[in-house]
């Protein structure tokens, strides 16, 4: 078997033989290379036709998985990819539905939309509504908001908070399994009991979810598609549906394991419980404490705490970590006892961690801690600015970064800098590169996805609009991107695409006459390189052009082979002629123009384009360079030395009076959390189940909850897991962490420390002082 | 060679019964059987070679053609479809009013596919508009084709068109709200028929229809057909659908002579309405029953190979007769990506033919599904080769093909009274193919210089009101040939009963030709410029010519000009939509000889020609497994032996699937001399990991057998 030298949670983990089985493990308990251990050992148990099923959270997990148990596969003498499946929840749908897809009402040949074509639709079916309902707001407006106010509230925020409203709502339907049809039908008949008390008034978010989600459904139907929350609703609607099919998944998959259970949905659990079944065995891992997607998902941490409470189930704690040295896990664990013990709100008290400390790793582990060091914790809480402390963090940053050129290559460290919201990343990383501090952005995604769409999107526009000096240009550049990367070859890379830029009249360059030939004229100024490439870009540029009236699969088949060589580019570039093959068909008006435009909003899907690269497969810090990136998008990785921004009462509230919450907007009377109260509705809608026969007999709108309780709970729920996202942010550093935090800016009042940093502060002062140590 | 049956009395109601599996030589047989009848003297014209399609009959087309064939009259080679069709059109008084045709005494008008689509995409269009099929995920044009393939079942299977939703809601085990679709599918098929029969309109499901009803009883077609046709060969009946298998059991009791070959195990065309079971009861009408076995094609390790693997799918596989090891037959390679496997292919294709001495007529390379993407893509690699590649149709439709959509854009140029003014980026491709030397930048140019469009209407301005220094850039000559374009589109007026069809013929012979035109001397422009015109003209014959008259169809087709813009426009827009011109009518690329086949697997079975290596392609795709999922129509439920009382089960999907690949499996290694390669890329065209039954199939094989040669990455 592989090296591979279990701990003690783990090797509970790993003598699983059948049954149910829940662990909860702690930041760097090494969950994932467990569950591929345990997975290699179960496939040697499996028959011919059987797989163990494993479930993951991001695609980027199932390479890493599938490596690993390989590996370990094959130290066990066995075939590698066989008798195992790595499956994200969207691939487990989509295996499940595409094998009986005329169950569901679908053909083989179904689409799914990416996210930003279903954004695209819904925005749609949202500003379709608001026409014919352009009075909708005022029922929400502050009282003070009235008048010119009002009309531009209506004009411009207004439909955006709709936008939000309708995606939650379709979502949350979706996930509640529960259609159009459905939903206005159970809305009709909570109707008429609410205009019986007069409330009809309140079901308004209701009935706008719900036609915008008909609408919206309708025109994802005639695309013949299906979106994201489709394939998984349909996955278990399926299942539902056909008991031998069903029955015939169970046998296939004996052993299903699941990885970042905390982050699974109703219908994923679901699912993945309907395929378990009475025989099954079901390993979930995960950690509540890092359940962070639930604002933005239908993720639900509790599913998994719930589960882990059953009497059939085996609880195992992974709580060994050997990622964090031990001043950084002591910080990490006092955030959880204050939470669960001293947090002023109850809520959170008992709702934002699963307590559970982290503990190092014993002596002759093969990944020791590294050594405590308390002086590399630092709680900044002194006041600054917005801008003072994005100075004050590209200082700290800048002057690491000199340390570490100063080491020699194999010495140097890894260092991120995090802060809750993009574009305040976004500015750090514009003002390191100014610094001339090399920086890797986890924000906007840089993957070769969309490095590959926009080296094709810049050659098919310069094709779409041909008489462009500066497309031609940029195409140039792009033929020739190698180039940068060399400082001799990228002056002359320079130097022609200028030449080309400045070229007055391309044709007298591509396609030149006797009398009209530019680079013959050019010629006796130019040097042999220069000539060389302009010589070699014209004809690549020919028989781009010539290649120009093809149907645009054919066009970039074309186009590939001057662009590419790398076999995961090749892929992808294969993949988008596909995929713009089916958009031309399906919009036969489409010209280049439109189809560069497509190119793009292909390339922004991630999810849709799988494994093309070992970049998308896992992103690995290099030593020497700071990466900047959001806390959400920091989750699962590591590095030496941590900075943890504009730790605030705004970013993390903690339920008293002088919080605000973003989700609440300033125009919306009461402090309305629209969203939620639109959640809460469509909640109610669900528990309708089964309509009553005689509704006048039931208090339908006792399921109804008062205006306000949502928002209410809201706030609650964002507080419990703001907490736990400081508890990622805090987890991901090795040697070094540093936390601060800024006033805000904009109209609302000054922000103060988050409460939880003001508690973490005094702690580590205390302990600091206790142990004779400067600081904090 | 089975003497005694090739040279078997012919005369006396002397009927045979053949059967066996593919490479059992029985094709080859009747072939000889057929020469031999013709050199006996029996006239060419009192033989009738049926088929299930055309593709089947080739090996019959090259005996009549070949030196050994007799001088003579020419065998006729047909479909049931072709027959009905033929003798509708002969005998159409006869049927036409019992038939339920509103015009008996006007002549039928029989419609394509693609004219059928126009009219029941018309048909859909108006249910959709009132809410219908919004339960249904599906693109219009596969909600169209699937509900004509309802049609289509119920004629071949003989059943009533009213029967359709009710068959389709009996099977049904999904949601029972999603019964309502297959009413109104129902009541689109019956909307379709009542508009045909009000318009004289035949698509294929009526042909059969009416062929099967109201001509097949009258003794006049017997007679027609008795005394025409004395002698049948009949082949691969198996695939054939059960109104043919209803025709031959009126006619084999009555011919002279028939030799009549099911191919054993097979049955591929069972979406297609294909019976294997009623091609068998066939066998008790004839005199004589013969069954062979065993193979004259495969070696024995690929016959191993092929039941090896076919093994895993199929229960009722006969016993092998030696004990080849598979392995032998048996070479793979596993890649990441798509295109690393295609690369693969290519080099192990160039490295047959050069270094092992395969012809490239003898490698046949096969998948379930053929994307234009990848026959572009092995088409271009082979060529980088110089293997030429040939495919069942060419890899671009013909609305793509840059000849054609240059003459759609001049048509819209030409017609500015349509209203339909071409984007500039069209009008500068069309510039560029339509002039010869014209480049896409100055096409781009003269473009943005002489396009206009004023009101919808599109124009074109003359070369002498552009600017000096553009008319220098543009050069003299390309200007005065865009000159003598503009003139002449402008100076078009059609003449007498002049429709779209003709516009194309006058543009392409009295200009595009000519020297100094980009379609002069270009055999491909000319072909595609051909096929268009073939296309326009069918569509316009299926259009209801009346619907301006108001009074039934015209005797002869004189349309006012209104009528005759209709006609171009519906022609245009339908096109634009992807209606028309979306088929691969007939292959305007000259066919390469000794060049590889690039298909897909099952349309290699039905060419029914042996090859000696095979490529089998996206070995882990589940498209080798899975039927083609329609939610409107269902191929086995709609079948002659389905029970009308049963819901399609999980358990009816699966044995379906094992029986289609395992029968698959065989016929493709039935078809295989010596070798088969296996490529297999984890990751689709697509990006979807693959790890399809085929690919399980194989890798048990191998766990169990130790591994092939080749091997993975």
């Amino acid at each position: 078997m592989s090296t591979f030298q279990p701990r003690p949670g783990q090797q509970e983990v790993l003598r699983f033989s059948g049954g149910w089985m829940g662990v909860t493990a702690v930041p760097g308990a090494g969950k994932t290379r467990t569950l591929a251990e345990l997975a290699a050992r179960l496939v040697a148990r499996v028959d011919d036709d059987q797989e163990v099923l494993v479930v993951t959270l991001v695609n980027s997990a199932v390479d890493n998985f599938k490596s690993r148990i390989n590996q370990a596969v094959r130290a066990g003498g066995l075939l590698p990819n066989f008798g195992y499946r790595v499956r994200t929840l969207h691939g487990l749908a989509h295996d499940i539905v595409r094998e009986r897809p005329a169950l569901v009402g679908l053909a083989d040949d179904f689409g799914i939309i990416d996210e930003r074509e279903a954004d695209r639709i819904r925005e749609d079916a949202v500003a379709t509504w608001l026409r014919s309902h352009p009075d909708a707001a005022d029922r929400y407006l502050s009282p003070g908001v009235e008048g010119q106010q009002a009309e531009w509230v209506k004009s411009d925020p207004w439909p955006r908070v709709a936008r939000n409203i309708a995606a939650a709502f379709i979502r949350r339907a979706k996930d509640l399994g529960l259609t159009p049809e459905v939903l206005s039908e159970r809305l009709k008949l909570l109707a008429e009991a609410a205009a019986l008390e007069g409330r009809q008034g309140e079901l308004g978010l209701a009935r706008m979810g719900t036609e915008i989600y008909a609408d919206y459904q309708r025109s994802l139907a005639y695309r013949g598609a299906v979106d994201f929350d489709d394939l998984i609703r349909l996955a278990l609607v399926t299942l539902q549906l056909d008991a031998d099919y069903l029955a015939r998944l169970q046998q296939r998959w004996p052993y299903i394991l699941e990885d970042e259970a905390q982050d699974s949905s109703r219908t994923q659990q679901e699912i993945l419980k309907s395929l378990v079944g009475s025989e099954g065995h079901w390993v979930r891992v995960g950690d509540t404490n890092q359940a962070i997607y639930e604002t933005f998902t239908t993720a639900d941490p509790e599913l998994l705490r719930q589960f882990l409470d059953q009497p059939r189930v085996r609880a195992v704690q992974m709580e060994q970590s050997g990622r964090s040295q031990q001043a950084i896990i002591d910080l990490a664990n006092r955030l959880v006892d204050w939470a669960c013990a001293e947090h002023p709100l109850a809520f959170a008290q008992e709702r934002a961690f699963f307590w559970q400390h982290i503990a190092p790793t014993a002596p002759g582990d093969p990944q020791p801690n590294p050594p405590t060091d308390l002086a590399a914790v630092r709680l900044v809480i002194r006041e600054q600015t917005p801008e003072q402390e994005l100075q004050r963090v590209v200082e700290w940053v800048q002057r690491w970064h000199k340390a570490q050129e100063a080491r020699p290559a194999e010495e140097r460290e890894t260092c991120a800098v995090l802060d809750p919201r993009t574009d305040r990343a976004v500015r750090l990383a514009a003002l390191l590169r100014e610094r001339r501090v090399p920086v890797v952005e986890l924000l906007r995604s840089t993957s070769s996805t969309r490095q590959a769409a926009g080296v094709l999107g810049n050659v098919l526009r310069c094709l779409a609009d041909p008489v462009s000096q500066r497309k031609l240009a940029t195409a140039f550049r792009v033929w020739r991107r190698q180039d940068r990367d060399d400082a001799e070859a990228k002056v002359l890379l320079e130097s022609v695409a200028d030449r080309i830029h400045r070229c007055q009249h391309l044709e007298a360059y591509l396609w030149p006459r006797a009398d009209q030939d530019w680079l013959a004229d050019l010629a006796p100024e130019l040097e042999t390189e220069e000539l060389g490439l302009l010589t070699d870009f014209r004809q690549v540029a020919r028989r781009w052009h010539r290649a120009a009236g093809l149907p645009i699969d054919q066009l970039i088949l074309t186009l590939v082979s001057d662009l590419f060589q790398e076999p995961a580019e090749l892929a992808l570039a294969h993949k988008f002629a596909v995929a713009l093959r089916d958009v031309a068909t399906s919009h036969p008006a489409y010209r280049l123009t439109e189809l560069v435009e497509e190119l793009a909003v292909i390339a922004r899907n991630e999810r849709r384009f799988l494994g093309f690269s070992s970049a998308d497969s896992g992103f690995k810090p290099r030593p020497g360079e700071v990466t900047v990136a959001t806390m959400h998008k920091s989750k699962g990785l590591e590095w030496d030395r941590v900075y943890l921004m504009s730790v605030n009462n705004y970013d993390f509230p903690s339920g008293l009076a002088h919080d605000t919450y973003i989700a609440e907007r300033w125009f919306v009377r009461d402090n309305l959390n629209l969203v939620a109260e639109a959640l809460a509705q469509v909640e109610a809608l669900a528990a309708l189940d089964p309509p009553p026969a005689d509704p006048v007999d039931v208090d339908l709108l006792s399921l109804l909850p008062p205006e306000g309780r949502a928002t209410q709970e809201a706030r609650w729920e964002y507080i419990a897991e703001r907490l736990r996202l400081l508890y990622v942010g805090i987890t991901r550093a090795r040697k070094a962490l540093t936390i601060t935090w800024n006033t805000g800016r904009g109209p609302r009042a000054k922000l103060q420390p988050a409460v939880a940093l003001v508690a973490l502060y005094e702690w580590w002062r205390a302990r600091l002082e206790a142990e004779g140590v400067e600081g904090p | 060679m089975h003497t005694d049956l090739v040279s078997a009395p012919y005369t006396g109601n002397r009927t045979m019964f053949l059967s066996g599996p593919a490479g059992a030589g029985k094709t080859t047989l009747a072939v000889r059987r057929l020469l031999y009848l013709l050199a006996e003297g029996v006239p060419a014209d009192q033989i009738l070679i049926l088929v299930p399609q055309r593709t089947l009959a080739l090996p019959y087309y090259e005996a009549i053609h070949s030196a050994q064939a007799p001088p003579g009259g020419l065998v006729d080679v047909a479909t049931i479809g072709g027959l009905a069709r033929r003798t509708l059109g002969l005998f159409w008084p006869l049927v036409s009013e019992a038939a339920g045709f509103a015009w008996p005494d006007h002549p039928p008008r029989f419609l394509t596919l693609e004219t059928t689509q126009y009219h029941m995409d018309r048909i859909v269009e108006r249910f959709v508009a009132e809410a219908a099929f919004d339960g249904v995920t599906i693109s219009r044009p596969r909600l169209v084709s699937q509900i004509i393939d309802n049609l289509n079942k119920a004629a071949a299977v003989g059943f009533g068109l009213d029967e359709i939703g009710a068959r389709l809601k009996s099977a049904w085990g999904g949601e029972s709200s999603y019964l309502r679709v297959f009413d109104q599918v129902q009541a689109v098929a019956l909307e379709f028929r009542r508009t045909c029969l009000a318009e004289n309109l035949l698509d294929w499901s009526l042909q059969i229809e009416v062929f099967q009803r109201h001509l097949l009883p009258r003794p006049e077609l017997r007679r027609y057909l008795l005394s025409g046709y004395r002698h049948l060969i009949v082949d691969n009946v198996e695939e054939d659908i059960p109104a043919s298998h209803s025709l031959l059991r009126t006619w084999l009791p009555l011919c002279e002579s028939a030799l009549v070959i099911l191919d054993t195990q097979a049955g591929y065309r069972v979406f297609l309405g294909a019976d294997p079971q009623g091609a068998l009861e066939l066998a008790e009408l004839c005199r004589q029953q013969i069954a062979w076995s065993g193979s004259h094609v495969t070696s024995p390790a690929v016959g191993a190979l092929g039941r090896a693997l076919a093994g895993a799918f199929l229960t009722d596989l006969p016993p092998a007769e030696d004990q080849a090891d598979p392995r032998s037959a048996l070479r793979y390679h596993l890649s990441r990506y798509h295109p690393e496997m295609l690369d693969w292919v290519a080099d192990e294709v160039s490295r047959l033919v050069r270094e092992e001495g395969v012809a490239p007529a003898e490698i046949a390379i096969l998948a379930p599904f053929i994307s234009d993407a990848l026959r572009f893509s092995l088409g271009e690699r082979l060529q980088d080769y110089h293997i030429a590649v040939r495919s069942h149709r060419p890899s671009r439709q013909l609305r793509e093909e840059p000849a054609a959509r240059c003459l759609l854009t001049l048509a819209k140029l030409a017609h500015p009274e349509w209203r339909r003014p071409p984007p500039s980026a069209d009008v500068a491709q069309a510039l560029m193919q339509a002039i010869a030397d014209l480049d896409p930048i100055r096409a781009r140019l003269l473009t943005d210089v002489v396009y206009r469009v004023q009101d919808g209407r599109p124009a074109l301005l003359p070369s002498h009101d552009i600017a000096i220094p553009m008319q220098e850039r543009l050069s003299y000559l390309l200007g005065t040939r865009y000159d003598q374009l503009r003139a002449w589109l402008k100076e078009y007026t059609p003449g007498p009963g002049e429709e779209l069809d003709h516009f194309f013929g006058r543009l392409f012979g009295e200009l595009l030709s000519q020297s100094g035109f980009g379609f002069h001397q270009d055999p491909n422009a000319g072909a595609v410029a051909a096929n268009l015109i073939e296309s326009v003209t069918k569509f316009r014959q299926g259009l209801p010519q009346w619907s301006v008259a108001g009074e039934g169809p015209a005797p002869e087709p004189s349309p006012d000009r209104q009528a005759r813009l209709d006609a171009s426009l519906e022609y245009i827009d339908m096109v634009e939509r992807g209606v028309v011109a979306a088929q691969y009518i007939s292959s305007w690329q000259v066919r390469p000889e000794n060049a590889v086949l690039l298909v897909p697997a099952y349309t290699f079975l039905m060419m029914n020609q042996p090859v000696r290596v095979q490529f089998w392609l996206d070995a882990g795709s589940r498209a080798w497994y899975e039927r083609i999922y329609q939610p409107l129509t269902h191929p086995y439920v709609l079948r002659r032996d389905w029970p009308g009382d049963r819901v399609w089960a999980d358990e009816d999907e699966v044995r379906v699937r094992d029986e289609s690949l395992g029968r698959l499996i065989l016929g493709l290694s039935r078809r295989c001399r010596e070798r088969i390669y296996l490529a297999h890329s984890e990751l689709s065209e697509q990006g979807y990991e693959q790890q399809g039954p085929l690919l399980q199939a194989v890798q048990r094989m191998l766990r169990h057998l130790g591994p092939a040669s080749g091997g993975a990455r």
